[in-house]
Formats: structure tokens, sequence, C-alpha cells
């Protein structure tokens, strides 16, 4: 499994985190470089999956998902965000040019913790296939690619998420290991 | 005013269907493009679409009466309504809608309370081709979702295209790829 940069290990770090996870309408920490993936074989197999006006995209098994369901993982997932996550599914998601989520795939979701690290690379902004929160009474937030972070989101039951259509011009995919926590 | 005078044969396949071509007189249309020219348009962008907008359906404007009329008036109505088919129509709603650059509207079926018949007539006053996107895509869902797209309508000039609403009508517009307007007026004619 790889290894957590070890910056994010250390305590007066974590606190950091903590305090910033919970300063916003959506409670989220983004963490660049989180991992060594260098050390990460990168070879998805994914299946394409449609349901018009819902999703049209790649998915398959997380390229991590030993590491998302491992109790190392879970434990600092909870000393940032003081939760009790447990985990419900990882799937590893792929947007190719035309692709797209839409948000109302998320509308019967309870409360959840959502998890994204993004193995996209050279990607520029005009291409979208960014990640996009909101809901009626929060202000929204975007999450742009950025090759090696980790997104970390809470939920709550009427919050949506979808990764917004990628250009037919994109040279490139989205790609992602996205994985969804239950909370109590 | 309204040049044509009927409603062309309705295409069934993947859902009910048809284009009118010279939608309008000459003159009528170079005032509807000076009018919807001058319009202040806002940009709206969401997850489902990309895009500058006016909404038509209640301003008070000489040539955009004109063109409400056009569409919407009972002689109008009756033939759309006549040849779909369906229940007598009430009114219509109307928006101007550009799409520049990078933008989309993705697949949606249309479906609100309401309306019925869907209708775009187009007035990008350049031939479009395939090439520069924009294009209506029509398809066709089976019950798990998957799609086959069944035409690509490119916008000519002057043409309306309508459908009928239903939970069949999946369509989208094509995101725009090259640097040109293309302008709609666009609408629902309701129950």
């Amino acid at each position: 499994m790889p290894d957590i940069n070890f910056y994010y290990l250390e305590k007066a770090t974590l606190s950091n985190l903590k305090r910033i996870f919970n300063s916003s309408d959506f409670p989220f920490v983004r963490l660049s470089k989180f991992l060594d993936i260098d050390s990460v074989d990168y070879n998805p197999k994914l299946e394409r999956e449609e349901k018009i006006g819902y999703y049209h995209r790649e998915k398959g098994s997380a390229v991590l998902e030993e590491f998302w369901k491992s109790s190392e993982f879970i434990k600092f997932l909870g000393r940032i965000t003081g939760l009790n996550p447990k985990f419900r599914s990882a799937n590893h998601l792929n947007y190719s040019p035309g692709d797209y989520s839409l948000l109302h795939m998320d509308e019967s979701e309870p409360n959840r913790l959502s998890v994204v690290y993004d193995f996209t690379k050279s990607w520029r902004l005009e291409w979208g296939g960014y990640d996009f929160y909101t809901s009626p009474d929060k202000e929204p937030l975007i999450c742009n690619r950025d090759f090696g972070s980790l997104m970390i989101v809470k939920l709550e039951k009427g919050d949506l998420s979808c990764t917004r259509y990628v250009s037919l011009k994109s040279k490139d995919s989205t790609r992602i290991d996205f994985i969804t926590y239950d909370l109590d | 005013m309204r040049k044509a005078e009927k409603v062309p044969q309705i295409v069934k396949h993947p859902f009910p269907h048809v284009i009118v071509r010279d939608f309008l007189d000459t003159a009528t249309l170079d005032l509807v493009i000076d009018a919807l020219a001058g319009l202040e348009y806002e940009f709206d962008e969401s997850d489902l679409f990309s895009y500058l907008s006016f909404g038509l359906t209640d301003i008070d404007h000489p040539v955009i009466n004109i063109l409400r009329d056009d569409l919407g008036d009972n002689f109008w109505r009756k033939k759309v309504a006549e040849k779909f088919a369906v229940k007598s129509l009430s009114k219509i709603d109307m928006g101007a809608y550009v799409y520049g650059l990078g933008d989309f509207l993705l697949p949606h079926d249309d479906q609100v309370e309401g309306r019925i018949i869907a209708y775009s007539l187009h007035l990008t006053d350049i031939e479009i081709t395939d090439k520069m996107g924009g294009a209506l895509h029509v398809y066709e869902a089976d019950k798990s979702g998957k799609s086959t797209l069944v035409k690509s309508i490119i916008p000519e000039y002057n043409s309306l295209i309508m459908f009928e609403v239903s939970n069949h009508s999946w369509h989208q517009v094509g995101e725009i790829l090259e640097d040109i307007q293309r302008l709609t007026v666009t609408g629902w004619y309701h129950a």
C-alpha cells in the first residue's frame, strides 16, 4: 500500500486540518501530494456506464481500493474530520471528452463523507471536468483537477455533487478514485 | 410575419419531431435578428448547461410581440396540435439563447408539468457545419438509460424545430467547437 505523505501525519498538521475542515459551509480539506504516488501501479480496468440524464463515464474498481478500506486511512479520516466514517464503496471513474455526471444523481444520498483522489495529469481548466458540490443553502464548492491531491468533503442529505462535463477539446480524461464513507 | 403556413409530416422516431423551414418572412426575420441583438443576455451555467439567455415570455417589445404571435397565435397553435395529434395548446413561453465557444446543453427530456411541444427557432445567420458543433442531437434510450444517437440536426437559418415532450424526448445541444454564436428562440407550447 502507498504511504501517506509524512507531513500530514504530524500532530500540528492534523490539528490544523481539523480546524480547516470545520470552517466552511461544506466541511472539506484538500491535501496535495497526499501519497507517495510513484509506488502505485495505475492500471484500472474500466467499463463504460451510462444512465442518460445522470452520467456518462467509465467505471471500475478503485486503483487504491485496499488502501481506502484500510484501518490506517479510516483512522486518518477520523482524526481530520472528527467523524466516525464507515467505508461504503470505492470506484475508479474516468471522464473522457463528452462525459459528465449530473447533480440529481445524488438526490437520495444520506449523510456521507466523499473522498476523491486525483490521478488526472496535464489538465487545463477550460476542459471542465472539475468536481462540483452544491446545496440550496450553502456556498457552492468547486474542486479543480490536481494530480495527486486528495479531497475530503462532508456531504449531508440534500447536498449534491457531480463531475462537470468534459470538453470535446480535452486531450486527456479526468481520472479519479471516488470513495464514499457512511456517517452516523 | 410568418411565412410558413403548414407543419410538415411529423417524424415519429425516436420521438415525434418536425422541422419547419423558412418559418418567418425576410422582413420579419431581419427585424427579429436586430431586436435579439439589442438584448442584454445573462450568462447562465449549471451541471447541465452553459449559455447566454434572455427571457422573452413577458417582455413588451414591438418586434418580439410579433414573433410571439407568429410562434403562438391561435392559427399556428392549432396547426401544431393537429399535426402532433395532441390536445389543444393554450400558450407558449419563449426565451433567446446564445451558445458561444465551449457552451453546451447535456441530454435531458424537457419534462416539466404543462409542457407539450418544445420548439426552437434557429436564427444563426451563418451556415453551421458539423465540425462547428451546436447540433441538436436526438437520442433513443433503453430502460437502463443507455442511449443511442439517432440523428444530429444541424441548425438551419430560419428553421423551426418542434418535438413532443415525453419521457422519451432525450436530446442535447452539442458543445460549440468554433468561435460562432448559435442563436435560437426556444420555448414550449403548453397544455
